[in-house]
């Protein structure tokens, strides 16, 4: 994933709601705030367990499992759960009505 | 003829004689046991749960006991010691299964509830439901609903944890005599783990902590000792109670002469078999005077452990109730960090002497075992106690049950008999 893939329309990313995918084996989640639409992996680092079923409260998801965040904007883990490690991030770009992601150097 | 019937618990009183007589129903009644685990285990003492060395890095844990009760004995990714009840705080189940491995948190196999090292609840699972149903109310409060924290401390390589917030600082708990010599065996140098023995012996509790306490019946029941001249009665020995009864120590003097010498007293001692040799000596020979003071034997520190040094073996033997009619012995054995290859293979060589099959302990829990259906069965016999006299003091001699009196005088005390 060195080069951008296209992973959604831009249509099926909306405000307040994460929308799962996946690329090439990798769980990945697209989330729009504020107007953007960010990247970030999709299963938490705690447990196998996918981010996008949990709760989104502004610009962060909480795991479903064991309630650990994280930042949608980066993928930085948010002291206070059971998680350390953060998520990756992925470069995001809107082209022709799509949404490409790719992997940040 | 004296009745040795079950009377009713109501008229139980201790035998008139005092401390040199012992009522068998201490050993099989319910409420005594009881009463035993909530004013000694759960109240005013310090429980020791295990070794520093068994939780060596940061994020490990340990599983352990406090009387009944299962514990986890972590260290958190800080370093910090803590002993948590292994018990969830959502439906109880039990939350570690694994003696002893690295974590980073604790999370139960029932509804996945996660916790920290510290005992702390980081999550649970569905907290918000799943498609916006069900889940836990708002108002539940993560912080409040963590794991039963016990008052924890740390002495040299030990650990210690107690459910009371009333009982003196452990230092004070053990007093100078433990101190000095808990500190000899674990403060010293970093402790290195060699091993664990761990056997039920199907007897109540309290017959082998007394058992632990009677240095006299040793070159009796175990002839090893006696046939090999290690313990022997004409030998120099120390049998010293310690507050009052609460905690005790043994030693003496290892003589490596002694096996050539007869005397009137071992003379009595029938097993002594001068025909029998030893293939490899190295199991009774201390050839590493490794403290510098010549001295081997034991201490008990109420009500969780012996400590014992039998040559450079070194183990805590970690006596676990299990209910009115068993108990589970846990043997732990240790070194030190840097132990040459000498040392380490006499200490493994030594610790064959201790344990489940130990050649000086395995008769105890085949005795043990057997005597507590005898005990149970009449439950209003009397045993009796007057080697050494009826008296509570430390003596110089093995040939006594001063030890076993001073107990059950501090054991009356604590439990109103």
């Amino acid at each position: 994933m060195s080069d951008w893939v296209r992973i959604a329309d831009e249509s099926d990313v909306s405000d307040g709601e994460a929308f799962a995918s996946e690329v090439e084996g990798e769980a990945i989640a697209l989330y729009r705030y504020e107007g953007a639409i960010y990247a970030i992996g999709d299963v938490c680092t705690h447990e196998h367990v996918r981010l996008s079923d949990g709760w989104l409260d502004g610009d962060r998801i909480e795991c479903p499992l064991h309630q650990s965040c994280f930042e949608i904007r980066t993928g930085k883990v948010i002291e206070g759960g059971p998680a350390y490690e953060d998520v990756p991030a992925y470069a995001v770009k809107v082209e022709g009505g799509g949404v490409f992601v790719r992997r940040n150097a | 003829m004296t009745s040795t019937l079950l009377r009713n618990s109501t008229d139980r009183v201790w035998p008139a004689e005092g401390v040199t007589r012992v009522p068998a129903w201490i050993y099989s009644d319910p409420e005594i046991y009881a009463k035993e685990l909530k004013v000694f285990h759960y109240g005013k003492t310090w429980n020791y749960v295990g070794l520093d060395c068994e939780v060596p890095e940061p994020n490990s844990f340990k599983r352990s006991w406090v009387g009944e009760r299962p514990v986890i004995v972590t260290r958190d990714a800080a370093g910090e010691i803590h002993v948590v009840e292994n018990r969830c705080a959502h439906r109880g189940s039990l939350l570690c299964w694994k003696n002893r491995g690295q974590a980073k948190d604790l999370t139960c196999p029932y509804h996945h509830w996660s916790y920290n090292l510290k005992g702390d609840l980081m999550g649970l699972p569905f907290l918000r439901g799943a498609q916006g149903k069900g889940g836990m109310p708002r108002d539940f409060d993560k912080s409040k609903n963590g794991l039963t924290k016990l008052r924890t401390a740390v002495r040299g390589g030990s650990i210690w944890a107690t459910y009371s917030d009333d009982v003196p600082p452990l230092e004070e708990y053990l007093g100078p005599e433990i101190l000095m010599r808990l500190d000899r065996l674990v403060s010293r140098r970093p402790l290195r783990l060699l091993g664990y023995s761990r056997q039920l012996v199907e007897s109540n509790w309290k017959l082998y902590w007394e058992n632990s306490r009677d240095p006299y019946h040793a070159t009796l029941m175990h002839p090893f000792l006696s046939t090999f001249g290690i313990l022997r009665t004409d030998g120099d020995y120390h049998s010293v109670p310690l507050q009052e009864g609460r905690h005790e120590y043994t030693y003496s003097h290892y003589d490596p002469e002694l096996k050539n010498r007869s005397t009137e007293a071992s003379k009595q001692i029938k097993s002594i078999r001068s025909d029998l040799e030893m293939k490899d000596k190295d199991v009774v020979t201390s050839v590493v005077d490794e403290f510098k003071d010549g001295m081997m034997g034991a201490f008990q520190v109420f009500p969780t452990i012996l400590v014992q040094q039998y040559f450079n073996c070194l183990v805590v033997r970690h006596v676990i109730p299990k209910g009115v009619g068993a108990h589970e012995l846990s043997w732990t054995y240790f070194g030190y960090e840097g132990d040459d290859a000498r040392v380490n293979e006499l200490r493994l060589k030594q610790s064959n002497l201790v344990g489940p099959a130990g050649f000086v302990s395995l008769e105890d829990s085949e005795v043990l075992s057997l005597m507590q259906p005898v005990v149970e069965s009449c439950p209003d016999s009397v045993q009796v106690l007057e080697m050494g006299g009826h008296g509570t003091e430390a003596q110089a001699t093995m040939m006594t049950e001063t030890l076993i009196r001073a107990f059950y005088d501090f054991y009356r005390r604590e439990m109103d008999l």
